[in-house]
């Protein structure tokens, strides 16, 4: 029987079904009355003639409509003969009938196109309790996509919480909001698409990215505008929330200036050959979220911005293991260096050198992902910039080499419990003063793939203060998120 | 001079790179998981050079993304994937990366073989707190032979849609395929029929279709929800469900560890069976002769056509292996 058929009989079956339900309705309705009213059993006969005669009028009026609809309906299509009715679920058995089934499951599955060809335009009980199971199977999904229909157009919006009680030895106790980052992306058309992250913290709120990338550029190249992380080392890229430790190490805080958020534009190169080997170039007013080396807001000639190129590749040591390589090279012609007081900059004219080299090792067992792993990731950075080391008042820049890096260890132990540890040891940018050193073991807990709690301890050893830190965060990610490439 | 030596040398780097692109004139095709990279050998057959990027031991949700992928991609005139959202832990990112627009999403060489796909458990609520849903319903199809062939078809339709100049080639590989399947499906119904009504329990929702299929009930999963590992009180309360429904199977696939598993099966009396999910799960899993067998290359698992070689990976090998291990696991007496 055909679908169209078959709705047309489940019509007419549901029509029968509700004349019923009304006469009985209509009865009980006249036999209420009648007993509260206490009427004789004439007026009672006339009343129900009445009523009879109106539900003959109701049956006559749908038998049209019924007619009509028949008449209004494409003519059914001729019997296929086939009486398998199969649905994911069911099976036969037997040699003969099994490749037959086979065959008849194969052409497109659905269990209501096998019951095509009945010549009886009334539903059987048995044909309808399929009709309805269909119904049934379906409704979920068409449900479900009417649902999310309407916002089809609207970013992915995901947020993510991340907070932290701080105990410091010398400092106290805290508890620190640290963020809520709103991300949003979509496409925006056939060429690029954008994204945007929206931080609030407990210093206010801000855009911390917003950028359009494209999608369709030939020779494999990518352009990114707005502002971003600029593709500068590893864990600069990284927003606070998906670092692998609580804090950032604070060799990127001092050479970097924290996150590596910059205001410009990005070309990107994947070259055309066997081996990974990718490449940017960027121009940025800055990098640097907490860098105020130049003042990103005016106009200025073109020496004082930042100029960034990286090439980055990829070793497989084996199919469970690999090594990323990368550097990176940003230059400034011309900044304007802090003097020694703190109070201000200075324009002194002279290039500003920021160079990393970041190694990353994975091994991620093929078959246990999930719970087992390892990843060790070394950043080194060199600093050469011009430093007021004169004093208050009477400013004397000399050019000054710093360098620092931080190594971390974290191991996949389980699905849940990532333990790992970080060294974080840097030079002071003008060498004025000692080195500051980190030792941080950590552990991390993954109560699902969207929460996550993570305890560090961490002993700090910088000019003026040793310390012990102890940290505990808690993460947690609602809506939308994404596996990227670059947060691997 | 040394400039000058440095620009020639590029210069022939890109004469090479230049001809040897030139040179090839096969359709490069991508496919997520072995099983459609066979599927896409087996319908493209000379016309097509395929890689796979999984090897078929992973969890499909943690395939890693490695860069050497993005480079696969970058090279690739078509990708063929799973679907219903499966691969989001790692597509999305290499296709990115790989700075190949003809192959992203809503392109046409981007093959979805879930297009024809009768889907199961598609959910009426979306919420995080039902576990790592898939919006569009459960992706874990490739376990069905039938569902295997819609995939057949969507893969062969997107072959036809991109190269339409070969689209006889496509259907008529593609009619030897599904033909070659529905011997198989006739004789797995015969071999399978002891499976008929019996209980499991597998580690994550991957049977759903298998067991559908083959007329198994899936009674529950040893993780808590889809994606979230199992606490305590849940796994009491699903030995007390277990023991209860008397669930004939546990099912550990091969990518979760097997102390779980061991301890719900020992404490329920219930068989305990390990399972590869996609072809190349278990090294070595017998297939029947004529079909291509996987083999292991730089950068992922790609297809090679061995008929009637040595016992080796192929879809109808990983049907055989996981049908006869619950054949073999039904029919040994309960513990208790």
């Amino acid at each position: 029987m055909g679908i169209v058929e078959k709705r047309r009989a489940s019509d007419s079956g549901v029509h029968r079904r509700t004349f019923r339900g009304l006469a009985l309705m209509v009865i009980c309705a006249v036999l209420g009355r009648a007993a509260a009213r206490a009427q004789t059993p004439d007026e009672m006969q006339k009343e129900i003639q009445t009523m009879k005669q109106q539900i003959e009028e109701l049956q006559e009026k749908t038998r049209k409509q019924a007619e009509l609809i028949e008449k209004l309906a494409p003519p059914a299509k001729p019997a296929s003969g086939s009486s398998s009715q199969e649905g994911a679920g069911a099976q036969e058995s037997g040699q003969a009938a099994g490749a037959k089934d086979a065959a008849a499951e194969s052409e497109g599955q659905p269990a209501d196109e096998s019951a095509e060809g009945a010549e009886n335009p009334e539903l059987t009980a048995e044909e309808q309790r399929i009709v309805d199971e269909v119904i049934r199977q379906i409704q979920p999904s068409l449900s479900a996509a009417n649902r999310t229909f309407p916002s089809q157009f609207n970013p992915a919006i995901g947020l993510f919480i991340d907070m932290a009680f701080s105990w410091e030895e010398n400092g106290g106790s805290d508890f620190d909001f640290r963020s809520a980052e709103l991300g949003l992306s979509a496409s925006v058309d056939p060429f690029a698409r954008g994204y945007a992250i929206l931080n609030g913290t407990e210093d206010g709120f801000e855009v911390e990215e917003a950028a359009v990338v494209t999608t369709s550029l030939p020779y494999s190249l990518t352009v990114k505008g707005g502002r971003f992380f600029a593709d500068f080392g590893r864990l600069s890229k990284f927003h606070d929330h998906d670092l692998p430790v609580v804090n950032r190490p604070h060799v990127l805080d001092t050479f970097v200036g924290g996150e590596g958020q910059a205001d410009g534009a990005e070309v990107s190169w994947l070259a055309p050959i066997e081996q990974y080997l990718s490449l940017t170039a960027g121009a940025y007013d800055k990098i640097g979220a907490d860098n105020d080396r130049v003042d990103g807001n005016v106009p200025r000639d073109l020496g004082r911005f930042t100029f960034l190129v990286r090439p980055a590749t990829y070793f497989a040591v084996t199919d469970a293991s690999g090594i990323d390589l990368g550097a990176s090279y940003a230059a400034t012609p011309r900044v304007d260096s802090p003097t020694v007081d703190g109070a201000g900059t200075i324009s002194d004219e002279e290039a500003r050198h920021l160079v990393g080299v970041d190694v990353t090792y994975r091994y991620t067992p093929l078959g246990e992902a999930q719970y087992r792993g390892l990843v060790i990731g070394t950043e080194l950075l060199f600093n050469s910039e011009e430093r007021d080391v004169g004093d208050p008042g009477a400013p004397d820049f000399r050019r000054r080499n710093a360098w620092g890096l931080y190594s971390y260890v974290e191991l996949k132990a389980t699905r849940r419990y990532n333990p790992g540890f970080l060294f974080d040891w840097s030079q002071d940018l003008s060498r004025d003063e000692g080195d500051t050193t980190a030792y941080s073991p950590y552990l991390t807990v993954w109560l699902s793939e969207f929460q996550r709690l993570r305890l560090q301890y961490t002993y700090l050893d910088q000019p003026g203060n040793h310390e012990s830190q102890v940290f505990f965060q808690w993460t947690a990610i609602l809506g939308s998120h994404v596996h990227g490439f670059r947060d691997r | 001079m040394t400039r000058n030596l440095l620009g020639r040398s590029f210069l022939l780097a890109m004469l090479a790179l230049g001809s040897r692109v030139q040179g090839e004139e096969k359709i490069h095709v991508v496919a997520t998981i072995p099983d459609l990279a066979e599927f896409a050998q087996r319908i493209g057959g000379d016309l097509v050079d395929v890689k796979g990027l999984a090897t078929g031991v992973e969890d499909i949700h943690s395939v890693p993304m490695k860069p050497n992928f993005a480079v696969l991609l970058n090279r690739a005139d078509l990708v063929v994937l799973l679907g219903l959202e499966v691969e989001h832990a790692f597509l999305p990112g290499l296709l990115e990366a790989s700075r190949n627009p003809k192959i992203q999403r809503g392109m046409p060489a981007y093959i979805d073989c879930s297009k024809h796909v009768r889907v199961l458990e598609v959910p009426t609520r979306i919420d995080r707190a039902l576990g790592e849903q898939h919006p569009m319903g459960n992706p874990h199809y490739n376990l069905d032979p039938l569902a295997m062939k819609e995939a057949a078809r969507a893969l062969a339709e997107g072959f036809g849609e991109n190269y339409p100049q070969h689209k006889s080639v496509f259907q008529s590989n593609l009619k030897t395929l599904l033909a070659d399947l529905d011997k198989n499906i006739a004789r797995w119904k015969r071999e399978a029929a002891a499976l008929k009504g019996k209980k499991l329990v597998s580690y994550h929702p991957d049977l759903v279709y298998l067991a559908a299929r083959f007329g198994m009930q899936i009674v529950g999963t040893i993780e808590i929800r889809a994606g979230v590992d199992a606490t305590p009180s849940h796994v009491e309360q699903l030995i007390e469900l277990m023991q209860r429904e008397k669930v004939d199977v546990v099912v550990r696939e091969l990518h979760y560890p097997a102390g779980l598993a061991e301890t719900v099966a020992q404490r329920t009396g219930a068989a305990l069976v390990g399972l590869p999910v996609m072809v190349g799960g278990v090294p070595g899993a017998p297939a029947r002769g004529g079909v291509p067998e996987i083999i292991r290359s730089e950068g992922g698992a790609t297809t090679e056509a061995k008929a009637g070689g040595p016992p080796t990976c192929s879809y109808v090998g990983l049907i055989d292996y996981d049908l006869h291990a619950l054949v073999k696991a039904v029919g040994e007496p309960r513990k208790s």
